[in-house]
């Protein structure tokens, strides 16, 4: 009797304990299929840290602020655009995050890493992670670029254009086909004509990469607004003739930060999962077997083969000069950009 | 034989082909659907090759297989909840007059006339505050919701080709209103409560933007998973899973209509 | 007094569940969003509540608003008629021409496409409607001089996508109006000498109208609100009233304008409802 019940206790003590330390776990928050939630990088994590990983994805960016205003607790690691990461912390959404606790902090290029964008009040609320550029992508057995943005008001390519239905990315390019500052456009006037005047050109919207690709590859379009790292995988893993263009115009830059969930339940295994996420290993492979968009790390960028997509388009310094990085915008702002470009919509429908 | 003999028999004729070129129509995606889980082409690309790819990927899904379990709960749930109130609610609208009843019938526009988007936010945020919070609960809630104005339309459709005569005349043969109510109302009814649960089930079964909005982290319906699909990348294991859906629901269809024998006997 | 009790009691018990589930779930998160419509901003962040009418004058300020409102009531039209006449005979075929086990086969067969999912269906209806898709395919094999058949990106394939999806609900309650007609009605007409199209008018129609109105509001209603299959099977010709909304949710936080232009809407279709319904009511009593 005694036995039993001591081998009993016993048991039921080692399932307590052990159950403790399996039940550690993060959960992240993210786009779906955006090197977060790549199985080889959540088994090695999980091996390395014993940390289980659970993720749950958002659709736009409004989305995952809804998410992170109505689930306190619920998530540990957010992305979010560094457009967004000041609003996020003075909402009180995220938590001030330590660099001592992120081994490769030091290795991220400075111009990212420190960007004001991730600060409120001298602390810091997201590590850079990637950034890319949105541009024109076009087929290059159709196409022949002349290096002006211009290339999408082009009558030659009448109804064989595709923008991405987002308008604040369309504001952008209409201010920067116009000669403006993108972020604080002077002459709304001049883009509201801009955007009005692509109505022969424009085929169809496109809402994410895979729409992207199914398109392209449906030959729908040839030239069509694009994420970077994007075309470096329709281009690489897909073999489309996908061909990217930085015009003289300039183009938008956008960079994605990790942050941590204001009442995160796992702050600690958050931040490990960070350091994980900007480590040169999870990039290498990341871009090697999937295509990425660029790495904040820049040891493992200088670290890419020649021939890399990302290597050949943003390692260009001419082409990058002109590169303008979003910058957060007001609520106001976001809303009269959306007030600009239904209404643009509303006018291609007639 | 006469001409008339003859026109209805064209009639009939025409009839048929009618309702079949409407059947056509019906199918024609559902056909593509299932057949393309079938296609090898990742991109849905003709020409057709077969293959079963597909149903072997998602049988090691278990992410979309969880979340198609809990859209069956979910439904049937949802059947059980909705047509019982909703039908209660129709024969009360149909066999009482009182005070306020066109009020509460103008009520049942709502939830079919505002964009669910609309109720799936607006619930959100009330269930924030008051702590019913998110996840399979708060999505019973508002599919139930959602159900309840079809149910009580449907009943009440066939309520009222049907006077209240047969009931009366249970009542002067001395049923009390609930030997009435079961006896006779109910038998009545039973079609528009079948096509009533039918439409019940397929309302929360194909809802997703209540479902998205209410969804707890890492517990999803199947129409989520989908709708997270098309963003992020789509591959016919989707059409897989929906054909089997498909199938399924049609056993559950076919149950209920065994067991009612509606339609048939009037 | 006791029987007035009694049916008191039963109208709040066979009523009370239903709006009891309703209040809890519908109006008052709608009340919360109503109050939210008259705000500056939407309920996160913080900041002092703040009255204003700003958001519903946007309907009245802005033409883009009205033109996408008028764009979805023409779409919302469209639909329910398409469904109305193709559903209506179809389930008049249905009900009084076939009997037995094919009836229930076949009604078996016009429900099913109910639970395919929305978004798979409409997503393969984009395959079936674009250039080298099915419907290409078969119209070459009749005709292979043709160009190539693209329908997507169209309002058009708007039209046959929501038709598809609801056409059903038509058919349904056409069908269950039908059934009920006595068939001996229809022979005691007909032996009276009355010709078919007479029945047709005056006796089916006006039996079945129960049927056609409820299958046109189920239609209607949801069709004006519609989002993603616009946006979806639309292209650059899905822009609606009912994508506008979603916007204001899902890329700016601007509740409190989704909401106003909700409420607008609703107060448009109540309008519509409102200014028909004498006329079926009228309908519906002569029986």
């Amino acid at each position: 009797m005694r036995k039993a019940g001591f081998l009993a206790t016993a048991a039921l003590v080692t399932a307590l304990v052990a159950g403790q330390a399996a039940a550690e776990e993060i959960r992240v928050l993210n786009w779906q299929g955006y090197g977060t939630d790549e199985a080889w990088a959540t088994e090695f994590f999980e091996a390395q840290t014993s940390i289980t990983v659970v993720h749950d994805y958002f659709n736009s960016e409004q989305e995952m602020l809804t998410k992170l205003r109505t689930s306190p607790g619920a998530y540990d690691v957010v992305l979010i655009n560094s457009a967004f990461t000041q609003q996020a912390a003075d909402e009180g959404l995220i938590q001030a995050i330590d660099p001592s606790t992120i081994s490769n902090f030091v290795d991220l290029a400075p111009g990212l890493r420190d960007a004001g964008e991730f600060k409120l009040a001298g602390n810091l609320y997201g590590v850079a992670w990637t950034w890319g550029l949105t541009s024109i992508a076009y087929d290059y057995t159709e196409v022949e670029p002349t290096g002006t943005i211009n290339i999408l008001w082009d009558p030659a390519y009448a109804g064989r254009v595709a923008l991405r239905d987002d308008s604040v990315e369309n504001i952008y390019i209409a201010a920067l086909a116009t000669g403006q500052n993108m972020n604080d456009p002077q002459d709304l006037d001049a883009i509201r004509e801009k955007l009005r005047a692509l109505k022969p050109q424009l085929r169809t919207y496109w809402a994410s990469e895979d729409e992207w690709n199914k398109e392209f590859a449906a030959d729908t379009f040839d030239v069509a607004s694009y994420w970077s790292g994007s075309a470096s995988r329709s281009a690489k893993t897909f073999g489309m003739p996908v061909g990217f263009l930085i015009p003289a115009e300039g183009a938008i830059a956008w960079l994605d930060g990790l942050s941590i969930a204001a009442d995160a339940p796992n702050p600690e295994g958050a931040a490990q999962f960070i350091d994980f996420m900007v480590s040169a290993y999870h990039y290498m492979r990341w871009d090697t077997e999937v295509g990425a968009p660029a790495s904040a790390n820049a040891a493992v960028m200088n670290a890419l083969p020649a021939s890399a997509f990302n290597r050949q388009v943003l390692g260009n310094p001419a082409a990058t000069a002109n590169l303008q990085f979003m910058a957060p915008l007001s609520d106001e702002k976001r809303e009269l950009f959306l007030e600009i470009w239904e209404e643009t919509k509303a006018y291609y429908a007639e | 034989m006469n001409t008339h003999r003859i026109l209805c028999r064209t009639g009939d004729g025409l009839g048929r082909v009618f309702l079949g070129l409407v059947l056509f129509f019906l199918y024609v995606p559902i056909a593509v659907l299932a057949l393309m889980g079938f296609n090898d082409s990742m991109h849905y690309a003709l020409p057709f090759e077969f293959s079963t790819r597909w149903y072997r990927d998602l049988a090691g899904n278990e992410r979309l297989l969880t979340a198609s379990l809990n859209s069956i709960l979910l439904a049937l749930a949802n059947t059980a909840i909705a047509t019982t109130l909703g039908t209660m609610a129709a024969f009360a609208f149909a066999r009482y007059r009182f005070r306020g009843r066109s009020i509460l019938q103008l009520l049942l526009f709502p939830p079919i006339t505002i964009p669910w988007l609309i109720i799936g936010t607006s619930m959100l945020v009330l269930f924030f505050w008051t702590g019913i919070g998110r996840g399979l609960h708060a999505m019973l809630l508002g599919h139930v919701a959602l159900s309840l104005p079809y149910v009580i339309i449907v009943v009440g459709a066939r309520l009222a080709s049907f006077g209240p005569e047969l009931e009366e005349a249970a009542a002067s043969l001395g049923a009390t209103p609930l030997q009435s109510f079961i006896r006779v109302s109910v038998p009545v009814m039973a079609p528009g409560i079948v096509a009533a649960s039918l439409f019940a089930f397929a309302v929360s079964f194909d809802q997703f933007v209540i479902s998205y909005f209410l969804a707890a982290p890492g517990i999803s319906v199947l129409p989520v998973e989908i709708f997270s699909a098309i963003r992020k990348g789509f591959t016919p294991e989707i059409n897989a899973i929906s054909t089997i859906m498909i199938l399924v629901s049609a056993t559950v269809f076919l149950i209920f209509a065994r067991i009612s024998k509606f339609g048939g006997d009037r | 007094m006791r029987v007035e009790t009694r049916r008191r009691w039963a109208i709040f018990g066979l009523t009370g569940p239903a709006y009891l589930w309703l209040t809890i779930t519908i109006f008052l998160p709608l009340s919360a969003m109503l109050y939210f419509s008259f705000q500056k901003k939407g309920p996160f962040g913080k900041h002092a509540s703040e009255f204003t009418l700003k958001h519903y004058e946007a309907f009245f300020t802005k033409d883009y608003l009205q033109a996408l409102t008028w764009r979805s009531l023409e779409m919302g039209f469209h639909v329910t008629l398409l469904c109305a006449l193709i559903g209506f005979p179809a389930a008049y075929v249905l009900a009084k021409r076939i009997k037995g086990r094919w009836r229930e086969a076949l009604f078996l067969l016009v429900v099913l496409p109910f639970w395919s999912n929305a978004l798979v269906r409409i997503f393969s209806w984009t395959i079936v409607l674009r250039p080298d898709g099915i419907l290409d395919r078969a119209v070459h094999l009749v005709a292979p001089g043709l160009p190539p058949v693209d329908l997507t990106d169209s309002y058009t394939a708007i039209i046959i996508g929501l038709t598809h999806s609801y056409l059903p609900y038509m058919i349904l309650t056409c069908y269950l109006s039908l059934q009920a007609i006595d068939d001996s009605v229809i022979e005691a007409a007909r032996s009276l000498g009355a010709r078919a199209h007479t029945i047709l008018w005056r006796i089916i129609l006006p039996l079945a109208i129960p049927g056609l109105a409820a299958g046109s509001v189920l239609i209607f209603v949801p069709v004006i609100g519609s989002f993603f299959e616009p946006k979806l099977l639309g292209g650059t010709q899905g822009a609606m009233i009912g994508t506008v909304i979603e916007e204001q949710f899902t890329v700016v936080s601007n509740w409190p304008l989704g909401g106003a232009l909700s409420f607008i809407l609703l107060a448009i279709v109540l309008l519509i409802l409102a200014v028909s319904s004498p006329f079926l009511k009228q309908h519906m009593r002569s029986q």
